[in-house]
């Protein structure tokens, strides 16, 4: 048995110490090739729980084991260098630089792991191919709708193939028909270049693009229970 | 300003929360402008109290004369007097010797004036209602009252003895009694006027009679008829010409701090520019919802601009106080000259000038407005919907387009560094430095542009990314980088000057000083001098190999202008020629009458010219005398002629000296031969001798001296730059904290991130320091060709103090990049993680 | 010219109250020198203080009475003689004139002090002769003309003589104290015709009336005790004449006194000390200083009793500031028993000083 992308072990977080816990006990596996979504009501701690996954944040009880690396036991540049390599992010606020060609932003990541310069041509206008927006390559993305700019977040948290994508709300931002269109290529995405990801969302529709759902509550990580 | 209650509100509104959200920021801009407003004022103030003080000096000496005649030291004769008592027209006529005496010991002069007081009453009514009864011991020809300054500076009290020079022997004169400062406020003693003619040896001569007419006569008339009636070289001349003369010679140093001021404020103003340019870059986003809530564009561009003044409104409160503190304290502690002799006088103060100081307070509020009404319209008229979705403000298009205005006004500088001086100040000068400035500042965004486009792409993910981010923020970082271009720009033109004027003065000092030693008697002193016995006696002095000496002293060739000085030296004209600094020569020698050189000064407040011929009143007659060329004279500000010896004895009989270059045997040093020069005359203690090299160091220094206001104030101006590049900088920084939160998702470190922020910040220092050395070049050039020139009349040779500059350079983008980081920081914290959830 | 003014003045009347003993440089009066004419008309330059002095009643055609007084002093400071300088101060010359003026209620006044020389202002020692600038007092035969042209007011006037010289104290040594050597050269001229114009500001006026001429000259005036005296000079309308004075010390005892009385028919009685009496009477106390003057007086001259009344009580010269010294000169006439009997010039020095005494 392959070790998992990713897990969780009793997991908890608090705001600060004299207030009750966000939640704990959260454990998690998550497997190569799996495609998760975790629903949950607004506060309960849903991005929180992805900055622990990401190495952002440090919880207040429990381990955080990517690719079985204990992050707690990675300093603050080594976990960056793990995530750098191995995690690929996608926000709900897009979060392009606005300065950068399209190109530039997808490379972003490759330019960070100094992938050597044909190499970084082919895999940025494979990506770009991927999520259809190679036309754009040289367009500056201020110049880009939503969705189009949203595809540049994807094919940048891709590009460089990690082991775990971490998607937070991709589609909030975004108009219904985009939104299908943006977690259908996320899915298969994730599926194609990458380990295993992550949809965290709190919209049923789109957690169903997902191989299994999860609701986050203060006890826990549950299976979502179908009505 | 404020038309509604509306407006009102949403200016307050914004404000505190401006002032809430960025203390630090609006108490710097206020510094700013305060230290603008209070170098301005301080300035003034203490001008303007030197120059009240200098003013009444003048008035008490002058006293209520209609005319004054004046002539040289030597004198006219008294019958000049007698005529003038008896004329019907003169009501009052006060006949007087004033001289500036040497006194055994001291290497300074006092100025003495011999008068009768029983008609000096008539004019100085102040000098007898001290005197008093006092009078009649005032006859005893030994009989002095000094004034109190003057007691303080000689350290003499009534019933002491003062040591007077005269020829090469001492006289001992009574002080009789102190005036009161009231009644002279400068340092001076009054003598009778026939003591003060036997002690001086100047029996039956006058140079000085103040004259009252009677009501009702042409007193300009009056003046042009008696001047043609006058023995050459003494002159008829109205009071007021005298005082304003004596002020106009300090004008040109007066308008230099003025102008030092008036940086101070135009570094300011670029500060409140580019502060409130960022924060409404910063607060796009609020103020578009300010716009789509239903604020009218009136009421934003109002508030915004009333944020602007209340900082204006702040420092130049600040301003005007410190100011005054700084003015009181500089009266109190240091003189009233700012470091400049010529306005020397005691007991100079400071007088409230209510209007002048409400001047100042305007100014800086009108400053403080010019700076935030440009970012005041932008805001305003930034299309709300598209601010509000997060696109770019319209600055960028606005900065690009500035480049033709800056081109117009690059040019339109350089045009007016060639226009002549507007009443003796180089008016156009600095107007050309104002045009270049501004113009230089309006051409950094699109020159940024090219210089970045020049930078190669690396693939370094870091420089790139830094590059691109000035790249599309050049607005902004033309913003950021107007201050310190400005205000280091300036610095660079000031120690360009200020370099080549050191390094001309001090090769002039060399060249007028290939002697051992120096010596002279008391500078500018009328009483005394060595004989033509006395000479040879100290050229066969022992140890002494050769000696030269000369003669100088004072002419005056216009009454409106300050007397000019002579200096007979040198044995013939080939050797004047080889020994002073000549900046042209005539092609051939004088032929028909004896050879003068004239100093620049001359050159340029006279119109004289190489070649021509020109009359200088000696021994009472006009001499004719051949320009055979012009020289630098960096000592006499009014200007100087040079004669040679044989010349200036031939027109006027006088084989005197009072001062001599002296070369030693070898082996003699300069202590050995002062002894023995002090012992060859006979009042050898008063003698002023110094080694040349000693001299050079000493001039030098007070030259050194002379600058350290003008330094620490360019120091100050670049201080106040650098806090606009922290503002712009954390500013910036700021804004990006949701990038930088990004970038460290996708694994940017921190040290990446601040290796980012401090690329751009050196580059974008670098390039501003760069600019800034460029511009302050060009403003060197029409500092020392145009400004120099027009102002004190001497022409100095350009000299850059690279090394200096490259240092300077160094430390400063080394200080702005530094800030940089330092202002990124925060942006770094660990909310920046947070800050991706953030709309931006 | 104020302070000007208020200089001259000071010296003025400093001097008299501060003149030391004569020192070696100065001629020293003595008893039993002659007088001669015109000689000592003349300036006494090796003297150190001399003055011409003209004081007298004048009636303008429009029927105003005026009282005048022109004094040119001469000083000989001591200074260095040896000084070659033109300006040397070896004669200073004084001028000093007032006109009372009792309808306007106050007193025209102007002074000038010169240092000899250039022909600017000196004083001749042939004749009466004596000048500063415009000012001048000269005398011809039989008569001195007068001329001050003053920055308010000015005078031109013809001083006839119309009587013969009186010479004061023993043939013109007139002793001022207990000690000989207080004393001086003295004689006077009463009952002087004068005639000319006056100008007061812009109004002019044609002049005549009635003057006393006195010229004195002397090394040791006051001696050092003395603060001041009282004097007059008075011409009686029989064309008598009388002048009078006493020395007062400083707690304002009497130490001196004498006087000359000339009778119509030219019969001189010598006024010794004990035959004259000044007994001070209604007192006027200036406004400005404050300073209280006897300006009425009951003068005993031998075996006549005069009373004196002021044109107008103020006559004051205040030169306060200068020298703090104050006194008051002007025009009185002379009563005798309750009937006018002529009129003259009364002069109260050293009561400005009482007052800075106590």
């Amino acid at each position: 048995m392959t070790e998992p992308v990713l897990r969780l072990k009793s997991l908890a977080k608090r705001y600060s110490k004299d207030r009750p816990a966000i939640f704990e006990g959260v454990d998690l596996e998550l497997r190569q090739g799996e495609y998760l979504a975790i629903m949950g009501e607004s506060g309960v701690g849903k991005s929180t729980l992805l900055n622990l996954l990401a190495g952002l944040d440090t919880p207040d009880h429990g381990q955080v084991l990517l690719e079985g690396i204990d992050l707690a036991l990675l300093d603050d540049d080594a976990t960056t260098l793990l995530r750098r390599r191995a995690v690929g992010f996608v926000f709900q606020a897009f979060h392009v630089l606005p300065y950068l060609s399209v190109e530039q932003n997808v490379a972003l990541p490759l330019d960070l792991l100094g992938c050597p310069g044909p190499e970084r041509g082919r895999r940025t206008r494979e990506m770009l191919g991927a999520v259809g927006i190679d036309s754009l390559a040289k367009r500056h993305t201020r110049e880009l709708s939503g969705g189009e700019v949203q595809r540049v977040a994807i094919a940048r948290a891709l590009v460089h193939r990690p082991r775990l994508v971490l998607a937070d709300e991709p589609t909030g931002n975004l108009d219904t028909r985009s939104a299908a269109q943006i977690l259908a290529l996320l899915r298969a995405q994730v599926k194609e270049n990458a380990g295993a990801g992550i949809l965290i969302t709190h919209s049923r529709t789109a957690a169903d693009t997902a191989d299994r759902i999860l609701v986050l509550e203060a006890r826990g990580l549950h299976p979502l229970e179908k009505p | 300003m404020i038309a509604d209650p509306g407006s009102a509100r949403i200016w307050l509104i914004l404000l505190v929360a401006q002032i809430r959200e960025q203390p630090a920021r609006f108490f710097a801009t206020v510094a700013a402008l305060a230290l603008g407003v209070a170098l301005g004022s301080s300035v003034y103030l203490v001008n303007t109290a030197a120059l009240n003080e200098f003013g009444l000096a003048t008035k008490r000496l002058v006293g209520e004369a209609d005319i004054v005649i004046r002539g040289p030291r030597e004198g006219f004769s008294e019958t000049v007097f007698v005529d003038l008592a008896r004329n019907p027209a003169v009501i009052a006529s006060s006949p007087l010797l004033e001289l500036e005496v040497a006194m055994a010991g001291r290497t300074d002069t006092l100025k003495v004036l011999g008068l009768d007081p029983f008609r000096a009453a008539v004019l100085q009514p102040a000098i007898i209602g001290e005197i008093g009864e006092g009078v009649f011991q005032l006859f005893s020809s030994d009989a002095i009252y000094l004034s109190s300054s003057a007691a303080q500076r000689l350290t003499l009290q009534r019933g002491d003895l003062l040591q007077v020079t005269v020829g090469s022997s001492s006289k001992a004169l009574r002080v009789l009694g102190i005036l009161s400062e009231s009644t002279y406020p400068q340092p001076l003693a009054v003598m009778d006027i026939a003591s003060a003619q036997w002690t001086f040896d100047l029996v039956g001569r006058l140079n000085r009679i103040d004259v009252r007419l009677s009501p009702g006569t042409d007193v300009e008339a009056f003046r042009r008829d008696l001047g043609t009636r006058l023995p050459a070289g003494v002159l008829a001349v109205a009071p007021q010409i005298e005082r304003d003369r004596a002020i106009t010679v300090t004008k040109a140093y007066r308008v230099n701090l003025n102008m030092l001021a008036l940086v101070a404020l135009f570094t300011g103003a670029f500060l409140v520019f580019s502060t409130q340019s960022l924060s409404v870059l910063r607060r796009r986003k609020s103020l578009a919802l300010l716009r789509a809530l239903g604020v009218t564009q009136g009421q934003l561009r109002r508030a915004l601009l009333g944020e602007g003044l209340i900082l204006g409104v702040i420092g130049s409160m600040l301003g005007v106080s410190l100011g005054a503190l700084a003015a009181a304290g500089i009266l109190k502690y240091l003189t009233a000259d700012l470091g400049n002799g010529q306005l020397r006088t005691a007991g100079a103060t400071l007088s409230a000038a209510p209007v002048q100081m409400l001047a100042f307070f305007f100014i800086g509020i009108i400053v403080a407005g010019i700076g935030a009404w440009a970012p005041a319209r932008n805001a305003a008229r930034q299309a709300p919907a598209r601010a509000l979705k997060g696109g770019d403000g319209n600055y960028e298009t606005a900065a690009r387009t500035s480049w033709r205005l800056g081109v117009v006004l690059m040019l339109f500088g350089a045009a007016m560094a060639w226009l002549p001086p507007v009443g003796g100040l180089p008016l156009f000068g600095y107007a050309a430095i104002a045009a270049l400035l501004l113009g230089a500042v309006l051409l950094v965004p699109v020159i940024t542009l090219r210089g970045l486009g020049l930078a190669p792409r690396t693939h370094r993910v870091v420089f790139d990314t830094a590059v691109s981010q000035l790249r599309e923020n050049v607005a902004l970082s033309a913003l950021s980088l107007a201050s310190i271009i400005v205000s280091f720009s300036l610095m660079v033109a000031m120690a360009i000057m200020i370099y080549s004027f050191r390094v001309s003065f001090d090769h002039w000092l060399v060249k007028l000083l290939p002697a051992d030693m120096q010596l002279r008697e008391p500078f500018g002193n009328d009483t005394a001098f060595w004989s033509a016995e006395q000479q040879t006696q100290l050229r066969t002095a022992p140890g002494v190999s050769r000696a030269e000496f000369r003669r100088t002293r004072q002419v005056l060739l216009d009454p409106a202008r300050a007397p000019v000085t002579l200096i007979a030296r040198g044995a013939n004209d080939a050797q004047i020629a080889a020994d002073l600094p000549l900046i042209s020569a005539a092609a051939a020698p004088a032929a028909a009458s004896a050879s003068a050189w004239i100093s620049e000064a001359l050159q340029d407040l006279y119109g004289y010219k190489v070649g021509e011929r020109m009359a200088i009143p000696l021994a009472g007659r006009m001499q004719q005398f051949e320009i055979a060329g012009v020289w630098r004279d960096y000592a006499r500000l009014s200007g100087s002629i040079v004669i040679s010896r044989p010349a200036y004895s031939a027109a006027t009989g006088d084989n005197t000296a009072n001062e001599g270059s002296i070369w030693l045997d070898p082996g003699t040093s300069v202590s050995t031969a002062e002894k023995s020069l002090r012992l060859r005359v006979g009042n050898g203690d008063a003698l002023e001798i110094t080694g040349s090299t000693t001299l050079r160091e000493r001039a030098l220094q007070s030259f050194d001296r002379a600058f350290v206001i003008t330094y620490a104030l360019e120091v100050i101006a670049v201080l106040i730059g650098l806090t606009g590049v922290s503002f712009a900088a954390s500013s910036t920084a700021l804004a990006r904290r949701a990038e930088f939160g990004m970038l460290r998702h996708i694994g940017m470190l921190r040290g990446q991130i601040m290796g980012m922020l401090a690329q751009e910040g050196l580059l974008s220092s670098a390039f501003g320091v760069a600019y800034g050395l460029a511009l302050g070049m060009a403003l060197s050039l029409v500092l020392v060709y145009v400004v120099n020139r027009q102002s004190f009349n001497w022409s100095i040779d350009l000299a850059v103090p690279a090394w200096q500059l490259a240092a300077l350079s160094a430390v400063l983008i080394a200080a702005a990049a530094c800030t940089a980081i330092w202002s990124g920081r925060s942006a770094l914290s660990q909310d920046a993680v947070r800050a991706v959830r953030e709309d931006w | 010219m104020k302070q000007l003014l208020t200089l001259a003045a000071g010296m003025l009347s400093g001097w008299f109250l501060s003149l030391p003993v004569a020192a070696g440089n100065f001629e020293a009066v003595t008893a039993g020198s002659a007088i001669a004419f015109p000689k000592d008309y003349g300036s006494h330059p090796n003297f150190r203080t001399e003055w011409w002095y003209v004081t007298g009643w004048l009636r303008t055609a429009q029927g105003e009475s005026l009282g005048f007084q022109i004094t040119f002093f001469r000083s000989k400071p001591d200074i260095d003689e040896h000084n070659p300088s033109a300006f040397a101060p070896r004669q200073l010359l004084i001028a000093h004139c007032a006109l009372s003026d009792p309808k306007r209620g106050r007193l025209w006044q102007d002074q000038r002090i010169r240092r000899a020389g250039f022909g600017l202002a000196d004083a001749s020692e042939k004749d009466t002769d004596v000048w500063i600038e415009n000012w001048s007092l000269k005398h011809s035969t039989q008569s001195y003309a007068a001329k001050i042209d003053a920055d308010e007011f000015s005078l031109d006037l013809s001083l006839s003589e119309t009587q013969a010289v009186l010479l004061n104290g023993e043939g013109g040594f007139s002793r001022k104290g207990p000690e000989q050597r207080a004393a001086s050269y003295y004689y006077s001229l009463p009952h002087i015709r004068v005639a000319g114009n006056i100008s007061r500001g812009a109004a002019k006026s044609q002049v005549s009336g009635e003057a006393w001429f006195d010229h004195e000259w002397s090394s040791n005036y006051l001696d050092a005790d003395a603060v001041g005296w009282d004097w007059i000079g008075i011409n009686l309308d029989d064309g008598a004449a009388l002048m009078a004075f006493q020395i007062r010390g400083l707690a304002g005892e009497r130490r001196w006194a004498g006087g000359t009385l000339r009778s119509a028919d030219g019969t001189i009685q010598l006024l010794q000390p004990a035959e004259v009496g000044f007994q001070a009477g209604r007192l006027w106390r200036s406004p400005r200083t404050g300073i209280a003057y006897p300006v009425e007086w009951s003068v005993r001259a031998g075996a006549r009793q005069f009373q004196l009344k002021p044109l107008l009580d103020d006559q004051e010269n205040d030169t306060r500031l200068s020298t703090g010294s104050i006194y008051w000169e002007g025009a009185v006439q002379a009563l005798e028993d309750e009937r006018s009997v002529g009129r003259g010039y009364l002069e109260l020095t050293g009561y400005g000083q009482r007052l800075h005494l106590r």
